[in-house]
């Protein structure tokens, strides 16, 4: 009996593990197929060639209207009259600011409110984070429409309470200064909650001790926050930047459903025109040549954004 | 620091005199929260009494805090106005099927994911996640595209197809399936259960919150998606209600009648806001899960 044992342990390496393993492989050739390819083939088909297809699409000249035959290829042309029309180019530059402006205020107040909210002795803290997540899922539609009511001049409430206290309200969607900043504010009015909930999330994740040594340093509450915590959370607080980039980036309802890009172009974005040539104008090329362009972007801002995060976590 | 660290935690002390327990830091954290808590409501609360308004009253400059003679005719006004309770229908049956679609595929695949051994099974699963950082927009052409020439463009199939399955619900279901004890799963292969009864039976029960939260998300999404809906579909009968919400804004430019387009917004609101309101609890943790464990 041993010596069978010894043999068969000595043809195949490994073998106190193998029991387990065999457990644990046996099955699973085909529940594994059949358990991933529901999921794998509805995103091959619907994400990855649709992203291959906005490529081929983005270097041919074709009208939306006509069918796929019709495709005529033209490589360069669309990125040559996208990348030169001023009016796109208007549009990746208020897009970047949208978005830049987006996270500027989003990450920091979101920090700010989650460490509030994660203030121990508060009560009631509870309640107002559920009411801050609320907005999340109140359809953007419906935001839109209470926003443009709070911000318009004469019966709206906004105006009314600047204009009570002396402050002379801006045209907030009529003024082409203001138009895309009104689009912020009710942007990170409806995404604040769930960013705050992800760093409470990760504020949870700081061990206690870490303040207390911090407090027996003689660090006050600001440096305790700026030494302990903000480091400690830098995960999140990127995940939370990220998220914000990519929701903000393709900003459509707002300028779809108020402004239609105006007053002046101010409030023309990417995700707009993509929109718009295709579905409106049938330019089908010109669209995806700008959607690519929008696709690189992403890509390159992810590359530096991650580079610098290994570069901090070295 | 590490030096102070080993002090800390030799001392064994009194807990650390938490933040706000002096009564002056306490009554200005209070007013801090209030102030917090009234960014969401004031808007809400502007959306609830707009739509109680007359029509007058809601015209009148400067405007009223609180409706002198609240009624419910802008509301009434909603529903006649364009078929809305019909788009609410339309919203459900879409983004219940997303949903159910969602949560089955996303489970069986974070099962996959979580506990078997395969070899790719990194490079493809991270390749999935990084789609989930691919804004829609930059496909929407050739999606539409391929629905239409599927010819299913103005159909609830062409709205609901490329809903069914996302690598945010993978995600989520195998950071939460990673965490179950491999002792559990194979005692059950043991006992001569089937992989499906196993994820069925066994793991999905094991990580329902997760799968909760999921489906909260996945509907959430689906009701108030805009841009897709809007591109595909023609017919009014289809209209999911956010579509019938913009159909209401253009008809009713008037000021006038922006109450009624309040009323609708605020109708549009609700269905998500109660699930939300109700499943609170479980919903924000498991947010909160999934950002801890990204």
């Amino acid at each position: 009996m041993t010596m069978i044992d010894n043999t068969g342990a000595g043809a195949l390496p490994g073998r106190p593990r193998s029991e387990r393993d065999r457990i644990r492989r046996r099955p699973h050739r085909a529940s594994r197929n059949a358990f991933l390819s529901p999921a794998l083939i509805l995103i091959g088909v619907f994400t990855i060639v649709p992203i291959v297809l906005t490529f081929i699409i983005s270097f041919s000249d074709w009208s939306m209207l006509t069918p796929l035959t019709q495709l005529r290829w033209v490589g360069l042309k669309n990125y040559g009259s996208v990348l030169t029309s001023p009016s796109v180019l208007g549009a990746f530059k208020n897009t970047v600011i949208y978005v830049a402006a987006s996270v500027v205020i989003t990450v920091p107040l979101a920090m700010a409110f989650a460490l509030l909210l994660y203030t121990p002795v508060l009560r009631g803290r509870n309640i107002v984070r559920a009411l801050l997540f609320a907005t999340y899922v109140v359809p953007t539609t419906s935001i839109v429409i209470v926003w443009s009511n709070i911000y318009a001049s004469g019966y709206g409430p906004l105006s009314t309470m600047l204009s009570a206290v002396g402050i002379h309200p801006p045209g907030w969607l009529s003024d082409p200064r203001w138009s895309l900043y009104s689009l912020v504010i009710f942007n990170v009015w409806q995404m604040l909650g769930y960013y705050v909930v992800l760093l409470i999330a990760g504020l949870t994740q700081v061990p206690e001790e870490l303040y207390e040594a911090a407090k027996l340093d003689g660090a006050g509450f600001l440096r305790q926050t700026w030494s302990v915590t903000l480091p400690l959370v830098r995960r999140s607080l990127f995940f939370v930047g990220l998220m914000t980039l990519i929701n903000s980036i393709q900003v459509f309802d707002p300028v779809y459903l108020l402004t239609q890009g105006g007053p002046a172009g101010s409030t023309e974005t990417i995700s707009y025109d993509i929109q718009r040539a295709a579905f409106q104008y049938g330019q089908a090329g010109q669209a995806s040549a700008m959607a690519v362009t929008l696709f690189m972007l992403l890509i390159v801002v992810g590359v530096i954004i991650s580079a610098f995060m290994r570069r901090r976590r070295a | 620091m590490s030096g102070a660290v080993q002090n800390s935690l030799a001392a064994q002390g009194p807990a650390r005199r938490r933040r706000g327990s002096r009564p002056v830091g306490r009554a200005v954290l209070y007013l801090a929260l209030i102030v917090v808590a009234l960014i969401p409501l004031f808007p809400l609360y502007w959306l609830v009494i707009s739509s109680l308004k007359t029509p007058s009253e809601f015209s009148h400059i400067p405007p009223t805090w609180a409706p002198m003679h609240p009624t419910l005719d802008a509301i009434g006004n909603a529903f006649s106005a364009v078929p809305f309770l019909h788009g609410m229908l339309n919203s459900l049956v879409i983004a219940g099927c997303s949903t159910i679609a969602v949560c089955i595929t996303s489970v069986l695949a974070g099962y996959v994911f979580a506990k078997y051994e395969f070899r790719g099974r990194e490079v493809l699963f991270w390749g999935l996640v990084a789609t989930m950082f691919l804004p829609p927009i930059v496909t929407l052409v050739p999606l539409y595209v391929m629905i239409r020439s599927m010819g299913l463009d103005d159909s609830y199939l062409g709205v609901l197809l490329p809903w069914l399955a996302n690598p945010f619900g993978i995600f989520l279901m195998r950071q939460f399936m990673a965490d179950l004890p491999d002792e559990l799963i194979e005692a059950a292969r043991l006992d001569g259960a089937s992989e499906f009864r196993i994820v069925w039976q066994l793991v999905m029960p094991l990580v329902s919150p997760a799968v909760i939260t999921l489906a909260l998300f996945q509907f959430v999404f689906c009701w108030n998606n805009f841009l897709w809906p809007l591109s595909v579909l023609k017919s009014q009968a289809l209209y999911p209600v956010v579509l019938m919400l913009n159909q209401l804004m253009s008809y009713t430019m008037s000021v006038q009648y922006q109450n009624v387009v309040l009323a609708g917004a605020l109708i549009a609101s609700i269905p998500t806001l109660v699930l939300f309101l109700v499943s609170q609890r479980v919903f924000v943790q498991g947010i909160a899960g999934s950002g801890v464990k990204g």
